[in-house]
């Protein structure tokens, strides 16, 4: 039941109070109004502002967000290792710290640069000029050991901080240095072989696209990208670590023996032409020798002297002018276009055969053959041996040496040259030859690298150049055996090693003076002294070249002054390679009688052992 | 209070004068309480869902974490092998170990080598162990 509203009367106190009781609700409403308008408004404003967020622009809000969350980190490719022929780290990458500053954030450089000049080894002055920079980055010392990192961190001063970098370290000191050459602070090859190979060593630095929060830690199922690194290959040189240590310290001992501003030992199998062991030398201005930063096998050039004697008497039996046994007069001295030429000890004329020439080193012999051979002739067979010409080991700043064409040839250049002045070599290409008269005739590409390691281990030989066949077989193998009187009875007895038979020459050649010539009186002239030999003479393993700059007047002969070091050096040579002496080679012949080896070179050998028994598989 | 007595099946009159169905059986005849059920179920199915997504988030999380520390500490051991590599190639090189012989153990070159026989009696792929206990050991001296 409903009661309708009793008519209202606008009289009295009730009615007022109704009165206010309405205005109050309609303000109320008013107001409710009004608040809600202002709701709507703010939403629609909101709303707007979401629109305008989510819809009309969001890429520029996505990258500023995505900005704030991804991270780019570089994945550094590590720089490959340089390793011997047996796997023995020569140089190799480390992982190192670098001490950095953000210059912006030091409050007091000179407080801070006292604090580190102490630690970091470095002027307060430089360290204060650095921290006081207007860069936002600068490093204080790179690549220091840990120590020395944690040492400055633990000052805990702001800004400075460390920053992980590798740092190219060569665990044998400066063996080698030479060869290997070096890098910059930044890894790059700028020398020897790590410049050569640096495309190789290097690799390709990687990247990790990584969403991360705050913290740095990865955020689960964001963004997660990796790109790898690819690592720079490792480098396996034909060196050995162990000759090319004992080369360089026997040459330094010899060469201070024999009063020499410097010298060369240089070791190559015959066979391969690889390079076993290459070392320089040079007396410094305290007057010590000690192992030289230049690569001189390679970029230094010599005039021979004799030593070029079996390479021009090859062509002589080659080209069928004479036999070994072949015997001509030989006369103390002999007159060539306008130069007299003479032995280096005096004589009257001489019934000497081509073997006997070379095995007193004769000059007049030689050079009275090599008339007989021809200018032609002579130089067609040194080019075939390499001269002239830089060899295919691709070592940067190798010289070409001097071979002047026959067209342009004096009338001296024919005794000059046969008797190996008046040209000049470098080291390794005078090395190839003496190895090409070891390998049968045939010039081996002389070679520093065998080939490259990836990170699985797996080798991948270098292509090598083909062998050329410089003289036959049986004209090598006559020289050979010339060159084994030279060491047995000749000038080079020096150059014996016991159990061993040795084909060697010496050599002692004039040294060109700076402002031309050899010297007019007897203390002005220099000397080259050398000696170029192999082993076993049978079956040569191991080709040495030795080469003396400027050795002591006492001293001068490539017979004094090198031949020692040649025997010294393959005394050790032939152990460390295990080639066996004429003995060793009978006992071997016997049951339950072995070549000695070591734990190491017992693995290689159960490896191949079993690599051919699969392969028969 | 008055008692309202439900026929079974038919329809019913109710005080406000509306005519509503109703069911056999004496069943509950309004949807109210069957979507108040399903909003409590779906309540808590979101809930346990948020709690699952939840769960999932936490293990995922830990395994980035996981994750994250083994590719730290992989690259801490790449990083100590190659310093390890780098020591033991100084430790072994012929120059150290000259200068530790003649600088610190007093050692003197001798004046004449004599080499050992490189042909001997044995296994070439078995040979001589090396010695067991360190040589120059004040117990072995």
């Amino acid at each position: 039941m409903s009661t309708a509203p009793a008519a209202t009367t606008a009289t009295g106190r009730g009615s007022s109070r109704d009165l206010l009781r309405i205005g109050a609700e309609k303000r109320l409403k008013r107001r409710i109004v009004l608040v809600g308008f202002i709701f709507i408004v703010l939403s629609g404003l909101l709303g707007w502002r979401l629109v305008e967020l989510q819809i009309m622009e969001p890429d520029r809000y996505l990258e500023r967000g995505l900005a704030q969350r991804i991270r780019t980190v570089t994945l550094p490719a590590t720089r490959g290792a340089i390793v011997d022929r047996n796997g023995v780290d020569l140089a190799l990458s480390v992982p190192r710290r670098s001490v950095v500053a953000n210059p912006g954030m030091i409050d007091d450089p000179a407080g801070a640069a006292m604090a580190l000049a102490g630690i970091l080894g470095t002027d307060i002055e430089v360290l204060e000029e650095r921290l006081s920079s207007q860069r936002s980055f600068v490093y204080l010392d790179r690549q220091v050991d840990d120590e020395v990192a944690d040492s400055a961190m633990a000052l805990d001063l702001s800004g400075v901080y460390t920053e992980p970098e590798n740092a190219r370290l060569r665990p044998g000191d400066g063996s080698a240095l030479a060869l290997l050459g070096r890098t910059d602070i930044d890894n790059n090859g700028i020398s020897g072989l790590e410049l050569v190979y640096d495309n190789l060593l290097s690799g390709i630095n990687g990247e990790m696209i990584v969403e991360a929060g705050l913290g740095g830690s990865t955020i689960p199922g964001g963004e997660y990208r990796v790109e790898p690194a690819e690592q720079g290959l490792s480098l396996v040189l034909t060196i050995d670590r162990a000759l090319q240590f004992e080369a360089e310290r026997l040459l330094a001992d010899g060469v201070e023996a024999a009063g020499g501003k410097g010298g060369i030992l240089v070791a190559m199998s015959p066979s391969t032409g690889e390079v076993l062991a290459s070392a320089t030398v040079t007396r410094g201005d305290d007057g010590v020798v000690r192992p030289s930063t230049e690569h001189k096998v390679a970029t230094w050039t010599f005039e021979p002297g004799s030593i070029m004697k079996p390479l021009t008497m090859s062509a002589i039996l080659e080209t069928g002018t004479a036999a070994p046994d072949t015997v001509r007069e030989v006369p103390g001295s002999v007159f060539v276009h306008d130069a007299d030429f003479k032995d280096s000890f005096p004589h009257g004329t001489e019934e000497w055969s081509v073997a006997d020439i070379l095995r007193q080193s004769s000059n007049v012999g030689t050079i009275l053959w090599a008339q007989d051979l021809g200018e032609e002739a002579l130089y067609r067979q040194l080019l075939d041996y390499g001269l002239g010409a830089v060899t295919d080991m691709g070592f940067p700043g190798e010289a070409r040496g001097i071979l002047t064409p026959v067209g342009k040839w004096s009338g001296t250049s024919l005794p000059t040259i046969a008797i190996g002045q008046g040209v000049s070599a470098t080291p390794i290409q005078m090395l190839t030859a003496f190895a090409t008269l070891a390998n049968n005739g045939r010039r081996p590409a002389p070679t520093l690298v065998r080939g490259s390691l990836d990170d699985g281990g797996v080798f991948t030989p270098i292509q090598t150049a083909e062998q050329i066949e410089v003289v036959p077989p049986g004209i090598a193998r006559n020289i050979v055996s010339m060159m084994e009187a030279v060491v047995s009875d000749g000038t080079g007895t020096r150059g014996q090693v016991p159990g061993y038979r040795v084909a060697g020459k010496t050599g002692t050649a004039w040294k060109p003076l700076a402002k031309g010539g050899y010297g007019e009186d007897r203390d002005e002239v220099r000397y080259v002294a050398s000696f170029a030999g192999f082993l076993p003479a049978e079956a040569p393993e191991l080709v040495i070249l030795v080469v003396v700059d400027e050795p002591a007047r006492k001293t001068y002969s490539g017979g004094r002054a090198a031949a020692p070091i040649f025997a010294d050096y393959a005394q050790f040579a032939v152990r460390q390679l295990r080639i066996p002496s004429e003995f060793e080679r009978t006992g071997l012949d016997q049951v339950g009688r072995v070549m000695a080896t070591t734990p190491a070179r017992a693995f290689d050998l159960q490896a191949a052992e079993e690599a051919a028994l699969s392969g028969i598989g | 209070m008055t008692a309202v007595v439900r026929p079974v099946g038919g329809s019913e009159v109710f005080p406000d004068g509306a005519t509503r169905s109703t069911v056999a059986g004496g069943v509950a005849t309004s949807g109210r309480p069957a979507f108040g059920a399903m909003g409590a179920l779906s309540v808590f199915g979101f809930f346990v869902a948020l709690l699952a997504m939840a769960s999932l988030h936490s293990v995922l999380v830990n395994g980035q974490f996981e994750f994250d520390g083994l590719q730290d500490r992989l690259e801490y051991g790449q990083q100590r092998s190659q310093v390890l590599r780098e020591e033991v190639a100084r430790l072994e090189s012929p120059s150290r170990i000259l200068s530790a012989a003649t600088g610190r153990l007093g050692m003197t070159p001798p004046p004449n080598r004599l080499y050992l026989p490189a042909v001997v009696p044995g296994d070439p792929l078995h040979p001589l162990p090396a010695p067991s206990e360190n040589p120059f050991s004040l117990q072995v001296r």
